[in-house]
């Protein structure tokens, strides 16, 4: 049962007021003042970015993905043709590309779950004010600066079987009596990337949620404490319904981010024990590095599509909750 | 309002003249003097502080250059190099390795200096080898060989001492022996250091060319002289018995993921008594904590059951692009780090074998972990020296597929039979239509 005050509380904290739309009258007016000459100044100003852009972003991007469908290796570029599909059917027929996408769907989901997890824990840890919490805060976003591939390097050597340091401290406390070879079993290689990913993305989530965690106004924890609300049912009830957009947008960003991650598996394993760790994108990377630039790029669409219909309906997914909820 | 249209347009005029600078290249200077552009590829900042120091002897001997080196990054130097390559501007002397002058000649990206080197003293210096790569078969010189990557045998004298073995093994068979006797896993004692990660394939490739070195095409080193592959030939399956035995009895089980950090740790922290590796290691071991020099050593590379051995040759050099407009002086430079004193310091500080005939003479190679590539380049009978395709375009295709299926054999997802039979096909199907 929920009091009716809760209710109202609720209700304040899932719809923000909207901004108050202008007067159609000075709409008009303005748009009037908005003369020619005024968007063309505008766009004078914009132009170096734009120019910028559509050299350094958009001519790339349209350049590289036409290689897709031409025969583009860096071993021959004197034979360059167009051949249509017969890059994307290469890969399609491929049985390595199956466990690819396999792998990829476990590397994003049993990454991603700890992180938000952990990561929400740990923003709602810090929000708390506490002695050093600065320097705490500091600790935990540290992983953060850090290059994706050099941790890749530094977990390769803490996962190593003989001289690791993991395998020294569970055999330490008793966990384990033999060591395990992490990153020679196909099994215990993906377990060991995906703890590496987890300690390198759990940031994100903290730094992420954090900063909306601050942006919930204190009267609503007070009125809430007011009426009884214990912890759970503030979190459910409050905390989490004022920030359910960002929440909603961090972790859209991060499936992205994950899925393209390639960096800590190509520093760990490369892809190995025999394919098993690779994902779309470390397997894109080993692609141009035999200089097969056209499988490659039609590896890039690939992941550029898969994206999108994933990113479309998970928008769409949100939008009908927040649909039903209000 | 002239005034801020003034600004305005003198401010966006700016802004690109900004971005459009970073565009440019370097030019030569008004006096004459040629501005050379050098890139290296297998970079390391105490070989750049090395090739620094030659440059600058070669600047005080030849006023009127002055060279400029770039050092990408090793892991991404190729690709920087061939981007630079490809847009045609910006590079004269450029590192090549046997592994990129296949394309690289191929995309008409380098230059064939046979003109500018035909009255050079240094080619009567040149070991057989290293005239072998600055020359190739259709007679073009793309690039001159700095020094050779070759392997040996590193090896603990104690431990094999302590095992009772008086020698060091020199087949495949009796390294299996020796290192089985020295694995002990509960005391975390391992016999040999396995490559079972990245670039896995070269040792096991080197176990099946020791076997078959009797019937091996010299120019072709995954060749047998009847045209066949040597991954075809009945003692390749011998080879694999014996080289996964090493793995199955006197390896690490985490092996099948080492890489060349993960095997000359091993080695250097005193957990592996054998290693097969190359020369640049002498100079990381003797810097070593957990062993000191009097325990370790080299012996030449194990032969197969034929007695010999086939001695890989890995190499890179210097060579001048197409697109370079200073290409008798890009060929001066070359000829200046391809002979005397500067060659002689660019390997011994780099731990590379020598392209020079008299460096076999010098102290520096006759003693110690060196001795070992001495008495190999003495026996060339014993210790063949045969060329393995690293020039084929699709070489990196090769090591990929090669590497990956060594591991699926580690971790049972393919027999050893499976492996010759799809390394066979790979290699006839290239040869066929090549």
């Amino acid at each position: 049962m929920t009091s009716p005050r809760t209710e109202t509380l609720e209700r304040a904290a899932t719809s923000p007021s909207a901004p108050r739309r202008p007067d159609p009258g000075t709409r008009r007016s303005q748009r009037r003042t908005f003369t020619v000459r005024k968007s063309l100044t505008i766009l004078a100003f914009l132009s170096p970015a734009l120019i910028f852009v559509i050299i350094f972003v958009y001519y790339p991007m349209i350049a590289g993905s036409q290689m897709a469908f031409r025969n583009w290796n860096l071993s021959n570029l004197t034979d360059t043709s167009w051949v249509g599909f017969k890059n994307f059917a290469a890969i399609l027929t491929d049985p390595v590309f199956y466990t690819v996408l396999r792998n990829t769907a476990v590397w994003v989901v049993a990454s991603l779950v700890p992180q938000f997890v952990i990561g929400f824990a740990l923003a709602l840890w810090l929000r708390r004010k506490f002695a050093f919490r600065g320097l705490y805060q500091a600790l935990i976003f540290f992983p953060w600066a850090i290059s994706g591939f050099l941790i890749g390097i530094l977990f390769r050597w803490m996962f190593n079987s003989e001289f690791g340091v993991i395998n020294d401290l569970l055999s330490k406390v008793g966990l384990t009596d033999q060591a395990i070879p992490w990153l020679a079993d196909p099994t215990t290689a993906m377990v060991a990337i995906i703890i590496a990913n987890v300690w390198y993305g759990v940031t994100f989530f903290t730094i992420m949620i954090l900063a909306a965690l601050q942006s919930v106004p204190e009267e609503l924890f007070e009125a809430a404490a007011l009426d009884g609300a214990g912890k759970t049912r503030t979190l459910f009830r409050i905390t989490i319904p004022y920030i359910r957009t960002t929440l909603a947008l961090t972790v859209l960003l991060r499936v992205i981010w994950i899925f393209n991650f390639p960096d800590i598996i190509f520093g760990m394993t490369g892809g190995g024990p025999a394919n098993q760790t690779h994902i779309i994108t470390t397997w894109m990377i080993a692609t141009t590095q035999r200089g097969d630039y056209g499988q490659a790029s039609a590896l890039g669409l690939i992941v550029v599509g898969i994206l999108l219909i994933f990113s479309i309906f998970y928008l769409l997914a949100i939008r009908e909750k927040k649909a039903v909820t209000t | 309002m002239i005034h801020k249209k003034t600004c305005a347009w003198t401010g966006l005029g700016l802004a690109t003249a900004l971005a459009l600078s970073g565009c440019s290249a370097a030019s030569d200077a008004a006096d004459g003097t040629v501005n050379l552009q050098m890139v290296e590829s297998l970079t390391n900042p105490a070989r750049t502080d090395v090739l620094k120091g030659l440059i600058s002897d070669f600047e005080a001997k030849n006023p009127g250059i002055t060279v400029e080196l770039i050092s990408p990054p090793t892991e991404q130097a190729d690709q920087k190099i061939q981007q630079m390559l490809q847009s045609g501007t910006g590079v004269d002397v450029l590192e090549v390795r046997d592994i990129t002058v296949g394309p690289f000649s191929t995309n008409g990206w380098l230059y064939d200096m046979s003109d500018e080197l035909a009255g050079w003293d240094g080619w009567d210096d040149l070991t057989v080898n290293a005239a072998k790569y600055a020359t190739n078969a259709d007679g073009k010189s793309y690039y001159i060989p700095y020094g050779f990557y070759g392997a040996s045998l590193f090896y603990r004298t104690d431990l094999i001492k302590e095992a009772g073995f008086s020698a060091p093994p020199t087949s495949w068979d009796e390294l299996l022996t020796q290192a089985t006797a020295l694995q002990d896993e509960s005391k975390s004692q391992f016999g040999y250091a396995f490559r079972g990660g990245k670039n896995g394939n070269t040792n096991v490739v080197l176990a099946i060319e020791a076997y078959v070195a009797d019937q091996i095409d010299q120019d072709n080193a995954f060749k047998l002289t009847d045209g066949s592959t040597i991954f075809a030939a009945p003692e390749a399956a011998d080879a694999l018995e014996t080289y996964f035995a090493l793995f199955e009895n006197a390896s690490p089980p985490s092996s099948v993921a080492w890489g060349y950090p993960e095997m000359v740790e091993g080695f250097a922290n005193g957990s592996t008594g054998f290693l097969l590796q190359d020369p640049e290691v002498i100079a990381t071991l003797e810097q070593a904590q957990s062993i000191s020099v009097d325990q370790w050593t080299t012996a030449p590379m194990p032969t197969g059951p034929t007695g010999k051995a086939i001695q890989p040759m890995a190499t890179a050099g210097w060579g001048t692009a197409e697109s370079s407009e200073h290409k008798a002086e890009s060929a001066k430079l070359i000829s200046f780090l391809s002979e005397g004193d500067a060659s002689t310091t660019f390997t011994q500080k780099n731990s590379l074998v020598s392209i020079l005939k008299d460096a076999a003479d010098s102290d520096f190679y006759k003693t110690g972990a060196w001795a070992s590539y001495v008495t190999m380049n003495e026996n060339p009978d014993t210790y063949i020296t045969a060329v393995q395709p690293r020039d084929s375009s699709w070489w990196t295709d090769w090591i990929q597929k090669s590497d990956s299926e060594l591991q699926q054999v580690l971790i049972g997802q393919m027999t050893q039979k499976e492996l010759l039979a799809s390394w066979d096909a790979y290699w006839v199907e290239k040869w066929k239509n090549a």
